[in-house]
């Protein structure tokens, strides 16, 4: 059974300034899977995931050359609408990063941005955004309260929240969990494993027994280079490549 | 990011599945000579030096469960892990053998020698080539070498097969006093059970170089035929 492409990127390169960040990258990511990118630091992998909704465009001298095809379309293309881009695909980063509002409006945020203001609606998606991250039960009698004061684990759940809340389709997570305890952790990647059934999942980590233990798909990544990408469980277990397995052995890096 | 002391701990654990291996391979070999030179004293030696390799085997299993839970390791020092867990466990069956076999010979030593036969010959000489490459093979990590080992399992089992046709013959055959067929049978039925140990260590062997065909490269060819693996299939 041929899986559905949602991602295709073809010989991307991608400069800061003359420096070439990321070079020839053709990958192709897989719509409902969890997609782990990892490689050590410096190796690409985060600028890599930030190309996939163009966040690098908030970065003066960036360049992007070859294609990124989302549903065959070409997210770089001069008539892509890159907040609408950015709606399909959201993205959740290491540190949490709650607006100083109430829970309510944090989850609220992006559907009041574009535009929706049926109090209903808005009360059904942020019920449904919540329950979808694992974090309706726990806070649900104080959703008027500030964002600042839930844990830092919630915090990250609230982020999720967020960035569902606009229905996207695919989900980039820059480290979600590296920030974060054991039990919180545990909470986030038990959470990944549930909305891999709706969205597409790009994850970066630096721990390899996470993405391990998370993704269908692992892509390592070295000096801007993708080295290997397949089957998670082939890559851990029996990788193709010497340098991979040298990286997931823990013998360089 | 190195590992230095994980791969510090690995490199021990390896050495000490081959310490076991050396260890197992003296005691394979010394009751086979235990046997054919009717040595009682040897035999004895080997059944008494068993419970050491039986240590050996409960220590690589607690190193190796200590470095799973505690280092995670990936890929090839996953199945390094594995394999020589699984391989002490071998070594330590190929052990038993030996005392098994050490234990018929005090039996035998007590009485006149049997006639020989060429199949046991053939066999103790294949089961003790069976065994050095299967730990060569563990040495070198040779993977191609693994395969060799197990291509001589079915002349093992040949072998054994015409020593008990050998022996079921001498059993069968006139004697001139009831007593001495009687003493022949048992003898006999000593010496069937020693060939049994002796195909048991060439699969046991067979079952190494597995192994070691794992912790190479990753793949799993036990139960595969050998004609499917070499593609004549």
């Amino acid at each position: 059974m041929t899986e559905n492409v949602k991602f295709a990127i073809k010989n991307l390169d991608f400069f800061y300034g003359n420096f070439k960040a990321l070079e020839d990258i053709t990958l192709e990511l897989n719509q409902c899977r969890v997609s782990a990118l990892i490689g050590p630091s410096g190796c690409g992998k985060s600028t890599f995931l930030r190309c996939l909704n163009r966040m690098n465009d908030l970065i003066p001298t960036t360049r992007v050359e070859g294609e990124i095809l989302l549903d065959d379309q070409n997210i770089y293309s001069p008539s892509v609408d890159v907040v609408s881009l950015r709606r399909r695909v959201g993205m959740v980063f290491q540190k949490p990063n709650p607006f100083p509002k109430t829970i309510f409006d944090n989850v609220a945020y992006g559907l009041r941005v574009n535009g929706v203001k049926n109090k209903n609606l808005l009360r059904q998606r942020v019920e449904k955004s919540l329950k979808q991250a694992a974090l309706w039960d726990e806070i649900k009698d104080r959703l008027n309260q500030s964002a600042l004061g839930l844990s830092g684990g919630q915090q990250q759940r609230l982020c999720i929240a967020r960035a569902l809340a606009v229905e996207p389709d695919v989900l980039l997570m820059d480290e979600p969990a590296s920030a974060l305890d054991p039990i919180a952790t545990q909470k986030i990647e038990d959470l990944i494993h549930e909305l891999k059934n709706d969205f597409t999942i790009i994850i970066v980590t630096h721990n390899m027994q996470q993405a391990a233990r998370v993704s269908d798909i692992t892509a390592f990544f070295y000096m801007g280079r993708l080295i290997e990408a397949g089957d998670t469980e082939t890559l851990f277990t029996r990788p193709g490549l010497q340098q991979t397995e040298d990286y997931i052995t823990g013998r360089f890096g | 990011m190195e590992r230095l002391h994980f791969h510090h701990e690995l490199e021990n654990l390896k050495i000490t599945v081959l310490n076991m291996a050396a260890q197992t391979r003296d005691a394979f070999e010394n009751a086979i000579s235990a046997y054919v030179r009717r040595d009682s004293d040897l035999a004895q030696q080997v059944i008494d030096g068993d419970r050491h390799i039986n240590q050996i085997e409960v220590d690589v299993d607690k190193r190796a469960l200590r470095l799973l839970a505690l280092e995670q390791p990936m890929a090839r020092d996953l199945r390094m892990i594995i394999g020589n867990m699984k391989i002490s466990n071998e070594l330590e069956r190929i052990a038993d053998q030996a005392v098994n076999i050490s234990e018929r010979s005090l039996f035998l030593s007590q009485y006149p020698p049997l006639e020989k036969t060429a199949a046991m010959d053939r066999l103790m000489e294949t089961s003790r080539t069976m065994l050095k490459q299967a730990i060569a093979c563990l040495r070198d990590l040779d993977a191609q070498a693994a395969r060799a080992v197990r291509k001589m399992d079915d002349q093992a089992d040949e072998h054994t097969l015409q020593v008990l046709k050998s022996l079921i013959e001498l059993m069968v055959a006139d004697a001139p006093a009831i007593d001495k067929r009687r003493d022949k049978t048992r003898r006999s039925i000593q010496t069937i059970i020693i060939s049994r140990c002796l195909e048991r260590v060439g699969d046991l062997s067979t079952n190494i170089g597995e192994h070691v065909a794992f912790i190479v490269e990753g793949i799993n060819i036990k139960h595969q035929k050998i004609q499917e693996e070499d593609g004549e299939i």
